[in-house]
């Protein structure tokens, strides 16, 4: 077994874990939950097998558990553009216009990642907003990387096809 | 699809560069690691998973054998049971005589319903069979009545045609012979006509000869009376 002092590995990856986490689920509560839930299955991973990088498992587990928080709060209450917490402190820096619609953006985003399949929702979000390499995800994942290229090709085509439709109808929630 | 992916490109760019606060804060931490802690100190549920596991497939074991044994011994006390109360051979000539009438009585009612049955199977049979046949007769009978009485019809008919012609030719005949006599009239009358005017013509003119000898004998006489009138004598000589 695997002797882990969670206090340091909180201490050094714990920002990493959070801005994840917050960076998919957009508000505090929901990550903090994705926080602790996050850190509980690390746990017992560590507990059945060895860990290689922590760093990558956290990232991973922190994607995974924020898109299942996603899904659920997506299936509860059918989350919109409208209705989505919108993030805490504005950036003074930017137009006001061009602030709102990075924020439809990311909320688009969010709810196209909540119609992905699971795993090509989890390798994009490693891909793209944790920028982590093809080899890191498949070592993580166990799969290999040229599946890991499949996988991110379905899900951008996905993505691009929900956009287009969103486009097209920006009120109704377009289903991939 | 550039667009697309442009859009999709500004879509996670925009996620990337949200402002995420700066976290976790302590408390989260510290809850964290209680938490974490707390299942810590659970036992590994997967080593007691699979003690249990193993444990239940003991028990199991001992529960099958146990049933196992159960059941060998309830299989040799129904065999011992089985072969102690075997019973006599019993006396075929008795059982023969008890269900012979039964038999019979069964068999026979069985024949008597079996022939009621072919009777009623006959009976409809027959039935719709004369039913076939007389109809068959009937329209064969039809066919021939309506042949017959046709022939008969055009007979008749071809009579009649024949009546008819005759009839038609002896009227023909006789408006011919008709026809024939009133021209033979009309030439004759035509003739004594023509004959009646000639010799009419030539006793008019004889008259007329025989006026105006009269005429000119009245005025020989009336002129030796002295009356010479100069015209009367002008219009004999221009005549």
């Amino acid at each position: 077994m695997q002797v882990v002092d969670w206090n340091i590995i909180i201490k050094e990856h714990g920002p990493v874990v959070w801005q994840t986490a917050y960076r998919l689920l957009g508000n505090d509560a929901d990550a903090a939950d994705c926080f602790q839930e996050t850190f509980v299955c690390a746990l017992e991973l560590s507990r059945r097998q060895r860990v290689r990088s922590f760093p990558a498992l956290l990232i991973r587990l922190a994607t995974t558990r924020s898109i299942d928080q996603l899904r659920r709060r997506f299936r509860h209450e059918r989350i919109g553009t409208n209705g989505h917490n919108q993030l805490e402190g504005s950036n003074n820096n930017t137009d006001p216009v061009q602030y709102v619609q990075q924020q439809e953006l990311a909320a688009r985003l969010r709810i196209a990642l909540t119609q992905l399949p699971l795993q090509e929702a989890q390798v994009f979000c490693l891909r793209y907003v944790n920028d982590m390499t093809y080899r890191l995800i498949a070592n993580e994942l166990g799969i290999t990387t040229t599946a890991v290229g499949v996988i991110l090709h379905r899900a951008k085509t996905k993505l691009r096809r929900f956009f287009k439709a969103s486009i097209k109808e920006p009120r109704s929630e377009v289903v991939l | 699809m550039k667009e697309d992916e442009k859009i999709l490109e500004k879509a996670v760019k925009a996620l990337k560069d949200e402002n995420v606060p700066s976290g976790p804060s302590q408390e989260l931490k510290n809850a964290t690691i209680n938490k974490l802690n707390r299942v810590s100190e659970q036992p590994n549920t997967i080593e007691f998973e699979k003690q249990l596991h193993f444990s239940d497939r003991l028990i199991a074991i001992k529960s099958l054998a146990k049933f196992a044994v159960a059941a060998v011994l309830l299989i040799i006390i129904g065999f011992a049971v089985g072969r102690l109360s075997n019973p006599q051979p019993p006396n075929m000539e008795e059982i023969q005589a008890s269900l012979e009438p039964a038999i019979r009585e069964q068999l026979l009612g069985e024949i008597k319903q079996y022939m009621q049955l072919g009777m009623a199977n006959s009976y409809v049979r027959l039935k719709d069979d004369l039913t076939e046949q007389y109809r068959r007769d009937l329209n064969q009978l039809a066919a021939n009545v309506v042949n017959a009485s046709g022939t008969v019809t055009n007979q008749l008919l071809q009579d009649l045609i024949e009546t008819i012609d005759e009839a038609q030719a002896k009227e023909r005949q006789w408006f011919t012979a008709a026809l024939e006599q009133i021209e033979l009239n009309r030439r004759q009358d035509k003739a004594q006509l023509g004959n009646a005017l000639a010799s009419f013509a030539v006793r008019t003119e004889d008259e007329l000869q025989q006026t105006k000898e009269n005429v000119e004998q009245l005025w020989s006489y009336t002129q030796t009376d002295g009356l010479v009138p100069n015209e009367f004598e002008n219009s004999n000589n221009k005549n």
